[in-house]
């Protein structure tokens, strides 16, 4: 199957949205103000913190926010002088920064980030650990979960069985992987030229 | 919602390297708009992180309402349009309404033979249907 048909491809995975499994968005938003949008939203990895975290965006800039973004993984570990220097530059009081992965700054690195963001209108991060600043939410996943996301992918009625529910035990809860294997198995059903 | 369309002279969806990508677009817009841009660009579809490159654009400031205008590019040297069980690479043309971001989307092939360059086993490249004879 050629990658671009591949139902699993990235693409079509990022259309899939965070789902909320307690509460709804309206008292996240709540919970949001009463912490003065210093927020983290704490989980492992798969579990859909930066979904959330991008979701959160459209929701903050109808409020008035300004959304500015900023991400470190592990090929990017640190911010570099440039990207820090023009990011604290343009930041305004009205800025609400999301801040992806802030878990892999230093400790020290973080305190000045944190110090230097006091202006901003809010700073909400993610992080594999609690801690950073007050949880907003901690992301969890359920087999269930992954059952309805291959369902919302492959359409109505094409669910696989129990295969998501042993790819979630496999991959320990974490969606990413398990989408990325069931990935790997739609792209081993047949060569690529077929699906010209 | 606005009106968007983009075609290119006699439906040609296929142009080798170096030659002449050229159509017309034609918009009507809600409401009035900064600018009406069309743009020559590749994207990639897959596993992993998605790539893309701006390769040429054509800008209209202050586009009127209702408007249809002709747009000519040169197809590029590379990279080709491919597809292997990773990766896919398409080229595009897009006509975008500022600042709104409404969006018309015209794909399109650049290759040597016309046609998607498929990668096989071993993801080694093999051009397909090298004389497909398709005008080009």
């Amino acid at each position: 199957m050629r990658a671009r048909d591949n139902p699993f491809r990235t693409e079509r995975v990022h259309q899939v949205r965070y789902r909320l499994l307690d509460g709804t968005w309206g008292e996240v938003m709540r919970r949001l103000r009463e912490l003065d949008y210093r927020a983290a939203i704490v989980g492992p990895d798969g579990s859909g913190k930066t979904t959330l975290l991008e979701d959160l965006a459209p929701r903050l800039a109808k409020l008035g926010f300004t959304t500015r973004s900023l991400f470190l993984n592990d090929r990017k570990r640190t911010l570099g002088p440039t990207e820090r220097g023009e990011f604290f530059a343009r930041l305004g009081a009205n800025d609400v920064i999301l801040f992806d992965g802030a878990d892999l700054m230093g400790r020290l690195a973080w305190a000045r980030f944190k110090r230097r963001t006091r202006g901003a209108a809010g700073l909400i991060v993610t992080s594999h650990r609690s801690g950073l600043l007050p949880t907003l939410i901690e992301c969890r996943t359920t087999p269930e979960l992954l059952d309805d996301i291959v369902v919302q992918i492959l359409g109505d009625g094409a669910g696989l069985g129990e295969l998501p529910h042993r790819l979630f035990e496999k991959h320990q809860g974490n969606l990413r992987d398990a989408l990325r294997e069931l990935y790997d198995m739609y792209s081993a059903t047949a060569p690529a030229t077929d699906a010209r | 919602m606005s009106t968007l369309k983009i075609g290119t002279y006699e439906n040609r969806t296929a142009f080798r390297p170096g030659a002449e990508i050229a159509g017309k677009v034609l918009w009507i817009l809600d409401e009035s708009a900064k600018a009406v841009e069309v743009r020559l660009f590749w994207y990639t579809e897959g596993k992993g992180t998605q790539d893309v490159e701006l390769v040429d654009s054509v800008r209209f400031d202050d586009p009127p309402r209702r408007e249809q205008r002709e747009f000519r590019f040169t197809a590029p040297e590379g990279p080709y349009s491919f597809s292997g069980k990773l990766i896919s690479l398409l080229w595009a043309l897009e006509l975008v309404v500022l600042p709104s971001e409404e969006t018309e989307r015209l794909e399109i092939v650049v290759s040597p033979s016309g046609h998607e360059v498929f990668l096989h086993k071993g993801e080694e490249i093999e051009i397909t249907d090298e004389s497909a004879g398709q005008p080009l």
